[in-house]
C-alpha cells in the first residue's frame, strides 16, 4: 500500500486549502489506522455522499460550463490521484448499479401489483445501495476491531446488520400493523 | 410436475435443473452480480466470499421489503404509493435524503435535456424540408 500519495489525509468538511499537503501522513485518528485504500472508501463516500455527483456529470458540465461547484473541482482533482487500485475500486463503486427489471420486479412483488412507477424503482435502487455500503463499511469497522483482514465474512456481516438496527438505520422486522383496512 | 409461480421460482427452477450435488446447490440470489461489484466498490475483496454475497442478498431483500411495506403504510392514507412516501422514510438520513433528491432532480433535467433535443431535432427536420420543398 502505497504511503506517499494519499490525498484523503484531511477530513472531508475541512476547506479547499488543505488539499496541498499531501505529504502529512496521518493527521485523521480513526482512518489513519486502516489501509490507505479503504480510507479512500470511507473518506470517498462521505465525500459523495454530500456532494452532487453522478454519472452523467459530464452532460451536466456541458449544460453550464461556467458553473463548476468547487466540490465537484476537488473530488476531481483528488480523483486525478488515484492509485491503480483505488481507481478501480471507484470504477466499481461508481458503476455498480441494480438492475432495473430485477428491482421493479421485486418491489412489485412486494406491492402485489404488476408494475411499478419508474422514480419509484429508481429511488429504492439509490437507498439500498447506499444502505448496502453502510453495511459494508460497518463490516470493516468491525473487521478492524477484531483485527481480522482479508475477504468479509458472514458473521461480520451479521454484526454490522445488527448494530444498524440499533442505530435505527435498518428496519427491524415489524409485524404487520395493518389490522383494520 | 409444475413449479409453483411464486416470485422465488426461479430460485427454485434453478436449483432443480442442476444435478443434484451433495454440498452446493447453485441458488444465485436476486442481485448476485450487482452486489459484487458493489461489495468491492464499498471495501469488500475484490473476490468476495459467496456466503458474504448471499448473506448481503438476504439483508438486502429484508430491507427493501420492510422500507416498501413502510411506505405502503404511509402512503396507504393517499391511496397510491409515491417517491414522496420513501422521502419521507429516510428523511432522518440526511445522506440517502440528500443523494435521493438529487438523483431525482437529475433524472428530471436529462428528460427534459431530451426533451429539448428531440423538440430540436423537429424543427431543423422541419426547416429542412420546407428548404427543400423550396
Amino acid at each position: 500500500m502505497k504511503q506517499s500519495k494519499d490525498p484523503f489525509e484531511s477530513p472531508p468538511e475541512s476547506p479547499i486549502q488543505t488539499d496541498s499537503d499531501t505529504e502529512d501522513p496521518s493527521s485523521n485518528s480513526l482512518i489513519s489506522q486502516l489501509s490507505n485504500t479503504r480510507t479512500t472508501i470511507i473518506t470517498k463516500n462521505n465525500k459523495d455522499e454530500q456532494e452532487e455527483e453522478k454519472d452523467d456529470m459530464d452532460i451536466y458540465f456541458a449544460m453550464f460550463p461556467a458553473d463548476v461547484p468547487p466540490k465537484i473541482a476537488k473530488m476531481h482533482s483528488i480523483v486525478s490521484q488515484f492509485t491503480d487500485q483505488q481507481m478501480r475500486r471507484y470504477e466499481s463503486f461508481r458503476r455498480a448499479k441494480f438492475t432495473k427489471a430485477q428491482m421493479t420486479r421485486l418491489v412489485a412483488s412486494i406491492n402485489g401489483t404488476n408494475t411499478v412507477p419508474e422514480l419509484i424503482s429508481l429511488a429504492v435502487s439509490v437507498i439500498t445501495k447506499m444502505f448496502v455500503g453502510e453495511v459494508v463499511e460497518t463490516a470493516r469497522i468491525i473487521m478492524e476491531e477484531r483485527r481480522e483482514s482479508g475477504p468479509i465474512r458472514p458473521s461480520h456481516l451479521r454484526e454490522a446488520h445488527g448494530r444498524l438496527k440499533l442505530e435505527g438505520k435498518a428496519f427491524k422486522r415489524t409485524v404487520p400493523r395493518r389490522l383494520f383496512r | 410436475m409444475s413449479n409453483s409461480a411464486a416470485g422465488t421460482s426461479s430460485k427454485t427452477r434453478a436449483a432443480s435443473s442442476q444435478p443434484s450435488e451433495p454440498s452446493s446447490k447453485r441458488r444465485r440470489g436476486v442481485f448476485h452480480r450487482e452486489l459484487q461489484h458493489m461489495m468491492y466498490g464499498f471495501g469488500d475483496d475484490p473476490n468476495p466470499l459467496p456466503e458474504s454475497v448471499a448473506l448481503m442478498d438476504d439483508i438486502v431483500v429484508e430491507y427493501i421489503t420492510e422500507l416498501v411495506h413502510k411506505a405502503q403504510d404511509i402512503g396507504s392514507q393517499r391511496g397510491k404509493l409515491s417517491v414522496e412516501d420513501f422521502l419521507y422514510l429516510i428523511r432522518k438520513d440526511a445522506p440517502k435524503l440528500n443523494r435521493c433528491t438529487e438523483l431525482l432532480s437529475m433524472n428530471e433535467e436529462l428528460k427534459q435535456a431530451r426533451k429539448l433535443f428531440e423538440h430540436d431535432d423537429e424543427n431543423l427536420r422541419k426547416t429542412f424540408e420546407d428548404d427543400a420543398d423550396g
